[in-house]
């Protein structure tokens, strides 16, 4: 249209492409680049994509399955609740996890279901060997599971998780380690399963520097890059 | 002065959340409030699986791509900018492109042909409210100016956002030139555009 870029030649074109999501990465990323300079293919953008933001609408509508609900809704609770667990300790370390309305406790808001919720402890930190000498931390960590335990030990940068009577993990599914800094968690490749009588040491991957909580959930083989389903362990370090 | 804790402990119980229009929510998602992202998600789940399972015709597949992009808006709720359109319109948009990335990161091989047919467990959705009415009508409005474009023109478009073709890939296909194709794509939309601004209560 306006030729201001000689050197790009979908000038005039690309912009129908490009709102329907045709253009190749490397054609999307120069035409981005042309826009800055064309006025016309702005224009031309501006209109067309009205008509493609509507495209959605033509597709029949369908229930989205529930259980796609409680996977994006338990993974959205848990972020929630970590947050809300940093926030506090900012100003007022403990009183979030003390004082929050019946129900709304954070772990309440991770465990989800009323069987998960009941066996939910609040965490508790033990300072082993005073603040000076003493470099090993054990935070004791929420579990969802009725009887199961979960200890953080966090010694020398490194951290340990020390889990006793934990059900298996259900078949064709493995526990796996997440570990939140800022932001979402991060999957590890830290996939575990437990002894017969529940027990499991883990190593938690990685410097523990600047770590705000280790988590543990139950994915398929292999693990997940987000968590599926909300977390049966979570150790939150204050 | 913004209080996350009465944020995150539901200050707001979850009937009030509900009265709220999308873009007050997404400021309460923006700080953390995972109550408020529900009655989002609620909102335009339908619509957003909807979609995806049209794009990518495989269930576990689609629900892959819904789950990305709401974690994605939750994660990323900072982002939305309402002066450049609603948030169902932003949350279609991020839907499409990870359906789009999905489609062409797995190569699904029978995408070519979009079809309604050989999809299990369809369950319509619920219609409740007059918006949803209203968005019953933009529904038709928008199908009936689909249909009435001549058959070369709704095939591009259908190829390239719905199946998530780039261009070339539709020009090989139908065995046209490429500028052909984005001929006729221009040609549509620009029609489109047409029948639905005539239309009453048309789509902006």
């Amino acid at each position: 249209m306006s030729g201001e870029l000689p050197s790009y030649d979908g000038c005039g074109e690309d912009a129908a492409p490009y709102v329907l999501g045709a253009l190749t990465e490397t054609e999307h990323e120069a035409f981005l680049a042309h826009l800055r300079e064309c006025a016309s293919c702005r224009e031309e953008v501006a209109t067309l994509q009205a008509v493609a933001n509507a495209l959605p609408a033509a597709v029949p509508q369908l229930a989205a399955p529930a259980a796609l609900r409680d996977r994006v809704l338990s993974t959205v609770r848990t972020e929630a609740a970590l947050r809300t667990a940093d926030a506090a300790r900012g100003t007022e370390p403990r009183r979030a996890l003390l004082r929050g309305r019946p129900g709304r406790l954070p772990w309440r808001l991770v465990a989800g279901s009323a069987a998960a919720s009941a066996a939910a402890v609040l965490a508790a930190v033990l300072l082993l060997g005073g603040g000076s000498t003493g470099s090993t931390r054990l935070y004791s960590a929420k579990v969802s599971a009725p009887a199961a335990s979960a200890t953080l030990r966090v010694s020398g940068g490194r951290g340990t998780l020390q889990i006793a009577h934990m059900p298996r993990s259900a078949p064709g599914k493995v526990y796996e380690v997440w570990v939140k800094r800022a932001g979402a968690p991060q999957p590890t490749d830290a996939l575990f399963t437990v002894s017969a009588d529940g027990a499991a040491t883990v190593a938690v991957p990685g410097d523990m520097k600047g770590v705000t909580a280790v988590m543990v959930t139950a994915e398929p083989e292999g693990g997940s890059r987000v968590p599926t389903s909300a977390p049966v362990i979570v150790a939150s370090l204050a | 002065m913004f209080n996350p804790l009465r944020a995150a402990h539901g200050e707001r119980s979850a009937a009030h959340l509900r009265v709220l229009a999308d873009e007050e929510l997404m400021q309460l998602v923006y700080r953390g409030n995972a109550d408020a992202f529900e009655v989002i998600y609620d909102r335009h789940c339908e619509a957003a699986f909807s979609l995806a399972l049209r794009m990518c015709r495989q269930r576990s597949l689609a629900e892959d791509v819904v789950q990305e992009a709401f974690l994605s808006l939750w994660r990323s709720g900072a982002r939305y900018d309402r002066n450049r359109g609603s948030v169902r319109t932003w949350t279609l948009g991020i839907v499409h492109n990870r359906a789009i990335d999905a489609l062409r990161r797995k190569a699904v091989r029978d995408r070519g042909i979009v079809e309604d047919e050989g999809i299990e467990e369809r369950v319509p959705a619920r219609e409740r409210t007059e918006v949803e009415f209203a968005r019953r009508d933009e529904a038709r409005e928008i199908r009936e100016a689909l249909q009435q474009l001549p058959a070369e023109q709704s095939r591009v478009i259908e190829l390239a956002y719905f199946a998530g073709m780039t261009h070339h890939e539709i020009a090989d296909a139908l065995d046209t030139p490429v500028g052909t194709v984005k001929g006729r794509m221009r040609l549509g939309l620009q029609k489109m555009r047409g029948a639905l601004t005539d239309a009453p209560g048309a789509a902006t």
